[in-house]
């Protein structure tokens, strides 16, 4: 017998704190060895990258034992994909392109168990051992959305309105390209869309998110961002590129 | 025809150049190898003496390594013909051996990993092979060797080890070291560390080239001895970026 695992990085939200989740790290034996880092969550990319339901078990039960929140970016606003993706061990789920209120409402249907939702009966990775975990699961799934069309921006007040979704993610990638600046991610224009949204959200008194670095986590934290997407890619080249330069190593 | 695949570190090295390589512990997987492509790295290590490389992914990772220009070298679990050069016709352009002690296992890593007349590695066109006119002609030239110098025996025996021709890098490693000299877990004792750094010096003497494990603060001084093959990990690298991000998140 055991008890349903603490979902670390929803309960830092609820109290305030940030949460960083790494990204690019789809890949057990990595994710296991970030334990000592204690990340809050780690990022299973399956909208665009190798994550699906073949894998899922494995990456998460890696974030599991590395003491970590896993969250899976499913592929659309499916309400199978989205169960399944919990089912399989992910603490919460990130859907991409939510556009309306209904897609917004199609995604915690899809999460939450009755009487929130109606996710599918089926007893999760997550739940093994815990016989309350039916009753239990709601307060432990992290639900993330992503407002990354002008289209979501046009409906932002009503997905705004529904409950149960603990972060809404402006993404800057696909922003800029439907607002026509494809590949211009950081466009002044695309910026102050993801900002004024980011005002919005929090005037709401949701919590929003956005694709976060070192460069801009301290101004959105200042707007009221708690949610970081993070690629520890560019840690990397950091590190990287300076035990060459100590080394005076050549390109 | 495909030309054969140059070996960058194997080059740089050649040309008296320091060569860094980047260990995948840490940061594993052929999608995020493949990411590592702006970094241009030299080389990665991929670890398969006590991490998760093995035959049936050593193909998948090696190719993407060859799509960023980086030398892919497989550290292998044991000094075995069949194991070696089985691991190079995966699509390996470097190979490390753990715990060569003696000169005939020095010998034996050279037979296993070289063609005629220098070897008998194992005649089979290899993945780096593939289109390539007259391969196993060419293939020595590009093919590097590593041993691992990681026992007292082996530190004993360093005098007649060195007379091996055709081994690119004598690597010392302190933490083997450190346990065969009854001071396990202490691969920075005083005593142990002493035993590294006669050992690179003999290396560095015999005219041959030295390698070590290094982490950004120790670098300098092992180039300052005349280490040429330098190995760091991300995991340091990643901790320092998500220290970093945090505090910048809370300040």
């Amino acid at each position: 017998m055991r008890t349903l695992r603490k979902n670390e990085a929803k309960a830092r939200l609820a109290t305030g704190k940030h949460v960083i989740a790494l990204e690019g790290l789809n890949h057990a034996d990595t994710v296991e060895r970030l334990g000592p880092m204690n990340p809050h969550a780690v990022w299973f990319e399956g909208e665009h990258n190798l994550v699906s339901p073949p894998n899922i078990a494995d990456l998460t039960r890696a974030a599991d034992l590395a003491g970590t929140t896993s969250i899976v970016r499913v592929n659309r606003v499916e309400e199978g994909i989205i169960y399944q993706a919990l089912d399989l061990g992910a603490q919460g789920v990130a859907v991409p392109h939510v556009d309306t209120r209904e897609d917004a409402e199609t995604v915690v249907r899809a999460a939450k168990f009755s009487p929130l939702g109606k996710r599918g009966m089926y007893g999760s990775r997550q739940g093994l051992g815990d016989p309350e975990f039916f009753k239990k699961a709601n307060d432990e799934t992290l639900i993330v959305v992503f407002i990354e069309d002008v289209i979501a921006l046009d409906n932002l007040d009503e997905i705004l309105k529904v409950d149960h979704i603990d972060v809404f993610l402006v993404g800057p990638g696909d922003m800029s390209q439907s607002m026509g600046h494809l590949g211009e991610p950081f466009h002044p224009e695309v910026t102050r869309a993801l900002e004024d949204a980011v005002k919005q959200i929090v005037s709401a008194g949701r919590i929003p998110g956005t694709v976060g670095n070192h460069s801009n986590v301290a101004r959105y934290m200042e707007l009221g961002a708690r949610f970081f997407l993070t690629s520890p890619l560019e840690w990397i080249d950091t590190g990287y590129q300076d035990l060459r330069a100590r080394v005076g190593a050549t390109r | 025809m495909a030309e054969l695949r140059v070996n960058k570190a194997k080059e740089k090295l050649a040309r008296g150049e320091v060569t860094v390589a980047l260990a995948s512990w840490g940061y594993g997987g052929a999608d995020a190898l493949e990411r590592l492509i702006d970094l241009e790295p030299d080389a990665i290590w991929l670890e398969g003496e006590h991490g998760e490389v093995d035959f049936s992914n050593i193909g998948e990772l090696t190719r993407a390594i060859d799509l960023i220009g980086a030398s892919p070298i497989v550290r292998v679990h044991q000094n075995e013909p069949g194991v070696i050069y089985r691991t190079m016709d995966l699509g390996a352009q470097g190979i490390c051996v753990p715990h060569v002690n003696t000169r005939e296992e020095a010998e034996a890593v050279v037979h296993a990993g070289k063609y005629a007349p220098i070897g008998l590695r194992g005649a089979f066109t290899s993945r780096q092979g593939i289109g390539v006119d007259n391969y196993q002609a060419k293939a020595n030239d590009q093919t590097m060797l590593i041993i691992l110098i990681e026992d007292i025996v082996g530190v004993q025996n360093l005098d007649e080890i060195l007379e091996v021709d055709d081994i690119d890098v004598f690597f010392v490693a302190p933490g083997d070291l450190a346990q065969t000299m009854g001071r396990i877990g202490e691969p920075h004792h005083p005593e142990v560390q002493a035993v590294v750094d006669e050992s690179l010096r003999k290396i560095v003497a015999a005219g041959r080239t030295a390698g070590a494990l290094v982490s950004n603060e120790n670098a300098a001084h092992h180039l300052e001895q005349g280490v040429k093959f330098f190995l760091g990990s991300p995991p340091p690298w990643m901790e320092t970026g998500l220290i970093e991000m945090n505090r910048r998140a809370e300040a």
